[in-house]
């Protein structure tokens, strides 16, 4: 009876397969074949690497990832037969993969680190750079203004961004008024507003009705744009969280709804909103587009931020890298480094909070 | 197609089952009007006002974006005509400015074109690793990773590239002339490798491949045990499983993920600046020839040396067309991913 409920298979290969036994243990005969596998394409392609005159990026596209396929293939043929081979070409591939992205990173890190190393000191940190042209050496200037201009913008796109962004994810978790679909079908579609566009938004509208200029708050308003779509939606997920017997209990006491939210939902669900934040400012922190059109550069130190043109970071290293002499690019390197370390701090402090609050859910 | 095609018998019952979980059962006291009679203090009002506005300010931007940018547009077609889309070149000299933006629209699709295809099979092999193969410890610290990867700000991409990537691309690249030069793509008749389309789409990819893989990771995650456990039981080979059981269930997500990396690809502005030598000739197909479009990347480097408004509102339109393209794509992306997680849950 059973058995005609399972249409038998047409293709000839499932119809002979073997039974896997996935309980017994591996034979010796696969380890030394999935050895033999590993080790014999490595060895040849370092012996051509190192004793011919093929270039190295031949050896390993031409000869060395071929000949992991093959091997990998009848290793997989031999002890497993036929079946094995799509496997083994899926799992070669699947770690080359891994391998490259892995390498990509490496390289990104460790460059930024040795290269951006050779920059950093004590007064590159808060020293500006009013005096500096290319050419000067790594003893003097800094990027201390860009530094501070870095830290007014995300003050000022945060203080924008994220009541929006909280209130947004409010109308969808407790409000749930009718308007809820749209509303988070344009916040996604914000989402994926170029940075560049929303820069250029910015300087239409400060060109059309010229109530400021490139500073501080037109940056920080294009910072906002790009900063309220990642505000909103974690936001949301955080507030879903919590759970509906607090706002529930709030409600039954005789609270309203506002101040369910204010004073119940809200602080329940604190250190996920201080997240929010947290992955907003790490979203934007690094955008250099809207920048360069929204609040320019400046050498100089500027504290008003409705002021004249301002330095950021981003655009503080934009302007470093395509430059022939070796101090300035040095100085990009740096700004970079640092740049990546307030990015990692923000990441990980994220994360932590992140994690206090599964853990105090219950 | 053949009967493993029906292996995903459970997932159509398992939807259903799942939405009259209990715990969305009483979920009615929840979708009361604040302005019912139960709160209709007038604070909660107030607040309730307060808080719908705040929410359709996306809407409001993004329909600011459009008209501002939109106007912008309309007077370029009127000073440039149609040729603004269909013709290339840009001279500012003439009197009004000539520009056509053909060749930069062309060469943003090429260029994603290019790092769509060298990031979709990395993406999707990096997460089948993760997902079917790493042990699980290795897949959260790839996990992380990947993220990290993600994390980076496209300015540090774009200065990596400058320094590291492009000195040994330009050698991978005359490998591909020399050897693959009689296909089409490969030609080469200027023997020069640097700002190519090529390695603007490599950059791309690297780009593209966190999030692509972010979301198929996601999505091949979500796949029922209980499908991976019986086609295993049934003698699936992994090949096998893959192909009948976990790339089927995951498809929408997948495709979904591979669009919102096109979106961003699209609108990817500095990296592509430092590694693309920009010209306005439109180039084709020959991909590591040096010179190539990219419309984000025209923008920026335009607007540093603008010579006046005409330019300056050329740009703008410029960018009402990125715009379009942009949202567009990330529209229907989130549209797939939204459809497939319904489909799963």
């Amino acid at each position: 009876m059973s058995t005609m409920t399972y249409q038998a298979p047409m293709n000839p290969d499932d119809l002979v397969q073997k039974p896997t036994r996935p309980w017994r243990q591996k034979p010796r005969s696969f380890t030394t074949a999935v050895a033999l596998a590993v080790a014999i394409p490595a060895v040849i392609s370092a012996g051509l690497f190192f004793y011919s005159s093929i270039p190295g990026a031949l050896v390993l596209t031409v000869i060395f990832f071929p000949l992991q396929l093959l091997a990998s293939a009848i290793a997989a043929w031999s002890t497993r037969g036929v079946r094995g081979i799509a496997d083994s070409v899926i799992i070669v591939n699947a770690i080359g993969s891994t391998v490259f992205a892995l390498v990509v990173l490496l390289s990104l890190i460790g460059s930024l680190v040795v290269r951006g190393l050779r920059a950093l000191s004590a007064h590159f940190v808060y020293q500006n750079s009013v005096f500096i042209n290319p050419s000067t050496p790594l003893e003097y200037g800094g990027i201390g203004h860009a530094l501070l201009g870095t830290i007014l913008i995300v003050g000022i796109a945060s203080l924008i961004a994220v009541p929006i962004g909280i209130a947004t994810a409010v109308y969808i978790t407790e409000v749930r008024g009718k308007a809820v679909p749209y509303v988070r079908f344009f916040v996604q579609a914000m989402s994926g507003v170029p940075s560049v566009v929303a820069g250029l938004f910015i300087l239409t509208i400060a060109v059309s009705t010229g109530w400021f200029s490139q500073n501080a708050f037109a940056g920080g308003l294009a910072y906002a744009i790009l900063m309220l779509p990642t505000v909103a939606r974690t936001a949301e997920e955080v507030l879903k969280l919590i759970p509906d017997e607090l706002r529930t209990g709030a409600l039954a006491l005789g609270s309203t709804r506002a101040r369910t939210v204010m004073k119940v939902v809200l602080p329940a669900a604190k250190t996920g909103i201080i997240t929010a934040i947290l992955l907003g400012i790490a979203r934007v922190i690094g955008e250099t587009a809207p920048l360069l059109l929204a609040a320019g550069n400046n050498d100089g130190t500027v504290f008003n931020p409705f002021g004249q043109a301002i330095a950021s970071i981003p655009v503080y290293i934009f302007n470093n890298v395509a430059v022939p002499y070796p101090d300035a690019v040095a100085r990009a390197w740096g700004a970079a480094l640092v740049l990546m370390i307030l990015i990692a701090v923000l990441f990980t402090l994220a994360r932590v909070l992140g994690r206090g609050r599964v853990g105090r859910a219950k | 197609m053949f009967v493993m095609a029906g292996v995903p018998f459970g997932c159509p019952q398992t939807s259903t089952s799942l939405r009259q979980h209990p715990d969305m059962a009483h979920s009615d006291l929840e979708q009361r009007d604040l302005n019912s009679a139960a709160t209709s203090h007038r604070g909660d009002r107030v607040f309730s006002r307060i808080v719908t506005g705040a929410a359709f300010t996306s809407l409001i931007v993004l329909a600011g974006i459009a008209i501002f940018l939109g106007v912008q547009a309309v007077s370029a077609f009127q000073s440039q005509g149609l040729d603004f889309i269909f013709s290339t070149g840009w001279d500012i000299n003439t009197d009004p400015p000539t520009a056509g933006i053909w060749g930069m629209l062309y060469g943003s699709v090429l260029l994603a074109v290019i790092g769509l295809a060298i990031a979709v099979p990395v993406a999707l092999m990096l997460s089948i690793f993760m997902v079917f193969l790493a042990p699980q410890k290795l897949a959260a610290v790839l996990t992380n990773l990947i993220d990290l990867l993600a994390a980076i700000p496209s300015v540090i991409i774009g200065l990596w590239a400058f320094y590291i990537l492009n000195p040994p691309a330009e050698g991978w690249q005359e490998l591909l002339n020399q050897y693959l030069g009689w296909i089409p793509i490969f030609e080469n008749t200027s023997q020069n490798f640097s700002g190519t389309p090529f390695i603007a789409g490599l950059v791309l990819a690297i780009m593209m491949i966190p999030i692509i893989t972010s979301i198929s990771r996601e999505v091949l995650s979500r796949t029922p045990p209980d499908l991976v456990n019986a086609a295993e039981a049934l003698g699936c080979s992994l090949w096998t499983m893959l192909r009948y059981v976990a790339l089927p269930y995951g498809r929408g997500g997948i495709v979904g993920g591979v669009m919102l990396g096109l979106g961003r690809a699209l609108g990817e502005t500095i990296a592509v600046f430092f590694v693309l030598k920009l010209t306005f000739e439109t180039n084709w197909y020959h991909i590591i020839e040096s010179g190539g479009g990219s419309i984000a990347t025209l923008i920026v480097s335009r607007f540093g040396e603008v010579s006046g408004p005409e330019e300056l509102n050329l740009l703008l339109a410029a960018g009402f067309f990125l715009f379009l393209g942009t949202i567009g794509v990330n529209i229907v992306a989130n549209l797939i991913v939204a459809r497939t997680g319904r489909m799963q849950k």
